[in-house]
């Protein structure tokens, strides 16, 4: 699977949404209805499934799916 | 049935009853003492300590001063004590570590996500125990805490709809009662305390909080699992209490009417008593000058009044220059008791009614 479909089924888990509402501009709070608590999950959603740290600063850059696709790239993981 | 102690990791509490951390000034130590004197457990409300210091003295120097000095009020006594620090303040971190160096027994943690306390707490034994007003609250933090501290929450305080102060709903959940009720929360938690003790090795005390006014509410929520209460609004209706006898005279006073939930500039909504201070406050604009940033979320720019400010007039007496802040339940006061006899009638209460 690829990197963006496995991100793509984290987020449709954790904020119940439609796998078609996870696009690459999609912002997780304003467009997937994440509050605070999700975020906090989400995070360590992440954490788990790619076995990496996401410190707080990290974590708040995350604001689109994109940006989490890209986040996750630079820290070298492609699939 | 006897009524249970409340036991916190290796803390007894003689009986099951915590008295809620309440700012600004209004449980300092001497409610805190009369409290766990009484064989419940006292709690010092840590914001805005050091506002009756020289303010010559930098804001967080005053802060940890005040706080310490209360703590020490309490401790030569010989007795236990707790500590409530709000997440939303500046100055979190620093009035955790505070807590932890002057011995302080259970640190309790609302008004924000409490994830990097354990980190602030260090290797002391002050216990600590965050406060949440939904399972899914209690469940992120118990995840998060094992996940970067291999550690668990040493009892968790769930606060309903119905508490004074700041309270962890959305304003309009609030306002048209569609916000879950206590007993409802308490349920909630009770499952993510459950699933979460077997890794935990040991009990998840979870503790009710908001609304909870007598001896047959006590007794309700240790039928329903929970190990204790958390009260504000009748501690305050008490001789001990620190705040000036105008605050206490309004919540005798207090009708239907009178009680109202506002935005606070904490970026929570709060239940306070509506004084004339917070009509003409709603909407309007009041210029202030901010000496120092106290809170996360308050911009002082856009801020109608300083909270701080404003709660410190209400515990001196001014009210027309504050509010006080209340539980829904205040309009039940009707006479000022000491801490001893409140608590021996809400357990003499309770006691029969146990399951």
């Amino acid at each position: 699977m690829s990197l963006e479909n496995r991100i793509a089924e984290i987020i449709v888990s954790r904020l119940n949404v439609k796998p078609e509402e996870v696009t690459d501009i999609a912002n997780l709070k304003d467009d997937l209805g994440a509050d605070s608590l999700d975020m906090v999950d989400l995070m360590m959603d992440l954490e788990d499934t790619f076995n990496l740290k996401i410190s707080d600063e990290e974590g708040n850059t995350l604001q689109t799916v994109g940006s989490v696709v890209a986040f996750l790239k630079t820290k070298g993981i492609e699939a | 049935m006897k009524i249970p102690s409340l036991k916190i990791g290796d803390l007894i509490v003689r009986y099951p009853v915590i008295q809620g951390g309440m700012g600004v000034s209004v449980s300092k130590a001497s409610l805190a003492s009369a409290v766990s004197r009484a064989g419940g457990l006292g709690v010092i409300a840590s914001v805005g300590l050091g506002e009756e210091m020289d303010t010559s003295i930098p804001y967080l120097e005053r802060s940890q001063q005040a706080l310490a000095a209360e703590i020490r009020k309490v401790k030569e006594q010989g007795l236990a004590v707790g500590v409530n620090v709000m997440v939303a303040l500046t100055t979190f971190g620093d009035m955790v570590k505070t807590c932890a160096k002057e011995g302080v027994d259970v640190l309790f943690a609302g008004a924000g996500l409490p994830l990097r306390l354990p980190e602030f707490a260090g290797d002391s034994n002050m216990k600590l125990v965050p406060i949440i007003s939904s399972g899914r609250a209690a469940d992120v933090i118990c995840r998060s805490w094992f996940k970067k501290y291999s550690r668990f929450p040493d009892a968790i305080v769930v606060e309903g709809p119905m508490a004074g102060g700041h309270l962890g709903f959305k304003l309009n959940d609030l306002l048209d009662g569609t916000a879950s009720d206590l007993d409802t929360l308490v349920k909630e938690t009770l499952v993510v305390a459950e699933k979460y003790e077997q890794q935990a090795g040991r009990k998840i005390p979870v503790i009710a909080a908001g609304g909870v006014y007598s001896g047959a509410d006590l007794a309700r929520f240790l039928n329903m699992g929970a190990s204790g209460v958390q009260m504000g609004t009748r501690f305050v209706a008490t001789e001990e209490c620190d705040v000036s006898e105008e605050y206490k005279q309004s919540y005798i006073d207090a009708k239907e009417d009178d009680v109202a939930v506002i935005l606070s500039p904490v970026g929570l909504p709060a239940r306070v008593i509506k004084t004339p201070f917070v009509e003409e406050s709603f909407g309007a604009k009041q210029k202030f000058k901010c000496f120092y940033k106290c809170l996360i979320t308050c911009d002082a720019d856009k801020a109608n009044y300083c909270i701080a400010l404003a709660l410190l007039n209400s515990y001196r007496g001014q009210l027309d220059e504050g509010f006080p802040m209340c539980g829904q339940n205040v309009t039940r006061i009707d006479k000022i008791l000491s801490v001893e006899e409140l608590i021996q009638e809400l357990t003499g209460e309770a006691e029969p009614l146990l399951t």
